[in-house]
């Protein structure tokens, strides 16, 4: 297992109001598990996100992180974890601008002090894996929405992380390319063996997962499990 | 993160808002170059202060009336340096004889002589001129003097109606120039020019005095007892010893003129204690010039911190970005810091390069401006000045930086990434 959940609610402060965004929700994530979480807007699936991605800590309630309640952690240290064991995809891509694909790439390495010409050297690696070595010197602007998420997709593999965490990645590409990068996204998951958990509302993606997990107002509605052979297939 | 790295982001900031970049430096451009031109001026006119000072020699001490406690004064030189001073002396009960012996049992001294100088007028071709005139001894004047002849002689123990001319009066105050063996007259007796001094350019110096034999001067000043001097000088051996031999004499002084501390009435000055005064003045002139120079630099700091508030909001988005892909707090503040200090560094290297070039102009607009003689104002950048200005202009950068990288540093991931 390696995240766990447990009666974990987050609560927003909207002026007087107080806003459960999330209401309790108890979930395991497996070691090699790709998991979709699926809801519609509003849903809190963005706020298990953040929880998920130590991008914010929950308002009640336990995460565990190999074991780990992560609300014990520092700054510093949330930071490391997010540097060492997760990878994130956005929707917006949200490649640094003003950086190339491969300045891109190499940044979460450098975060975490490894040496320039290794961290040259896997960033290449990484986008010549993805189909992108002739585009390494672009930047972003210069990129489609598709190559800018394979982009994205390379630097959230740079650190060889544990999990894998996609918010909506096909969400502002067209069917075609967001097909390829959910292709490459569940290649990720087979190759390697890496937990993928991904955030959408697009049910065809859902059904790429091996576990779906469909929230509605903050609290879990159903958690459906799929054979391990569907899963992960070629659409 | 490594600081390289951190400095290729924080140079990347930089590379990519350039304009908004440009017009920051500017304003640490402008204070830099005030405050390293404003400063080369006050050194400019401390070396000038000391290099027309030294004309004095840094051995000589002075020993003049006058009441006033103060040790201290500008009366310096050979005393009665400036026309005029002798009537400050009238009030005073003249120096003796008596008190030259009395110097004379100083350790530490020398040469000894007793001076009397005052003004007259002066003929010569025709031309009427009131010069200052300082009768000297001629055996102890030219081991004293720092003065150098540029023609004809020194005056021996045997002359009486012969001169020496300081170099200004004999090139500039007559249509014609004065040289040697030419005659001339002051108050109504007849003198023959055996030397011509050297001009020193110095307040100090003799170039505006008639130097001759103390018994002629005697003789043909007014207001002068036979047993009067208008001033003593000593030479001290070594120059360490100035303080110290100065206190002697002023002890010695007081007891055998009978005084206490609240009826002196001579003043002991050394060309070194003048020279300190003037440091002093100069000094302060310049920390309150630079003071001045120094709010344009603090209006620059302003302008860093308004950039680096706006490039920090501007970078949201990536700051949330970066601490996603597991950026710390501290690379995020390095990054921020680094940016600004950059800022202050090539603005301080920009002003620095401007305030040499302004205070290298300056000594021509000053002449103009403000009608300064012909030495003029000189400026002086320092290897010192420069190091300062540029040590100065980062720290601000990094100083204006602060509470923006902290900021940034501290957002919320989940906010900043948010933020659109």
């Amino acid at each position: 297992m390696v995240i766990q959940l447990e009666n974990v609610w987050k609560i927003y402060q909207m002026g007087d109001v107080q806003v459960p965004a999330l209401k309790g929700i108890d979930l395991e994530v497996k070691k090699g598990e790709f998991l979709a979480i699926a809801g519609a807007s509003g849903s809190g699936k963005s706020t298990m996100m953040n929880l998920i991605g130590c991008l914010d800590l929950p308002s009640k309630g336990k995460i565990l992180l190999g074991g780990d309640d992560i609300a014990g952690f520092g700054e510093s240290q949330l930071a490391q974890i997010r540097g060492q064991k997760i990878g994130f995809v956005f929707q917006q891509f949200n490649l640094i601008p003003t950086l190339t694909a491969l300045e891109n790439v190499m940044l979460p390495l450098e975060f975490q002090d490894v040496d320039t010409p290794a961290a040259r050297e896997k960033a290449l690696e990484i986008l010549n894996l993805v189909g992108l070595g002739d585009r390494v010197h672009h930047l972003p602007s210069q990129l489609s929405g598709g190559q800018q998420q394979r982009v994205a997709i390379s630097r959230a593999l740079a650190v060889d992380p544990e999990i894998i965490l996609a918010d909506e990645p096909t969400g502002n590409l067209d069917s075609k390319t967001g097909a390829f990068v959910i292709d490459l996204l569940s290649n990720i998951h087979k190759k390697d063996s890496k937990s993928v958990i991904m955030v959408t509302h697009d049910f065809q993606l859902v059904k790429r997962a091996e576990r779906i997990v469909y929230l509605k107002d903050g609290e879990i509605e159903r958690i459906e499990h799929k054979p391990k052979e569907q899963g992960g297939e070629f659409a | 993160m490594k600081i390289n790295k951190s400095l290729k982001l924080a140079v990347n900031i930089i590379v990519h808002s350039k304009l908004r970049t440009w017009l920051t430096i500017i304003g640490i451009v402008i204070g830099i170059a005030a405050v390293v031109a404003i400063v080369s001026i006050g050194e400019g006119m401390q070396q000038n202060i000391e290099s027309r000072l030294g004309g004095l020699g840094a051995d000589i001490i002075t020993i003049s009336p006058g009441g006033g406690r103060a040790s201290v004064g500008f009366r310096g030189g050979h005393g009665g340096g400036m026309p005029g001073s002798t009537a400050t002396s009238a009030a005073a009960e003249n120096l003796t004889k008596k008190d030259v012996l009395v110097l004379q049992s100083v350790g530490g001294v020398e040469f000894i002589q007793g001076i009397v100088s005052g003004n007259g007028q002066m003929y010569y071709l025709g031309e009427k001129a009131t010069v200052s005139v300082e009768g000297i001894d001629p055996l102890v004047w030219k081991e004293m003097t720092t003065s150098e002849l540029e023609s004809g002689r020194f005056l021996g123990p045997s002359d009486y109606n012969v001169v020496i001319v300081g170099g200004r009066i004999a090139k500039d105050t007559f249509k014609q120039p004065l040289t040697v063996n030419r005659m001339i007259t002051i108050e109504e007796k007849a003198f023959k020019v055996v030397g011509i001094l050297k001009e020193s350019g110095g307040f100090g110096g003799d170039d505006s005095k008639i130097i001759m034999p103390i018994k002629a001067a005697r003789d043909t000043l007014e207001d002068v007892g036979s047993d009067e001097f208008d001033s003593i000088t000593l030479k001290v051996a070594n120059t360490d010893d100035v303080d110290q031999i100065m206190e002697e004499a002023d002890k010695k002084l007081m007891i055998s003129r009978h005084l206490t501390e609240k009826e002196k009435d001579f003043r002991i000055s050394s060309s070194q204690s003048v020279q300190e005064t003037m440091s002093d003045i100069t000094q302060t002139m310049t920390l309150f010039l630079g003071a001045i120079a120094a709010v344009s630099l603090l209006v620059g700091a302003v302008g860093i911190a308004n950039t680096m508030f706006t490039s920090v909001l501007e970078k949201t988005k990536e700051i949330g970005i970066m601490k996603s892909i597991g950026a710390k707090n501290s690379d995020i503040m390095m990054i921020f810091l680094l940016n600004s200090a950059i800022v202050g560094l090539v603005g301080g290297l920009l002003g620095i390069c401007l305030g040499t070039g302004i205070s290298s102009l300056l000594p021509f607009l000053g002449m103009r401006l403000m009608g300064m003689g012909r030495e003029g104002m000189t400026t002086v950048v320092t290897p010192m000045l420069l190091i300062y200005a540029l040590l100065i202009s980062v720290g601000i950068g990094m100083v204006a930086g602060v509470i923006p990288a902290y900021r940034a540093s501290k957002l919320k991931p989940v906010d900043a990434l948010r933020y659109e």
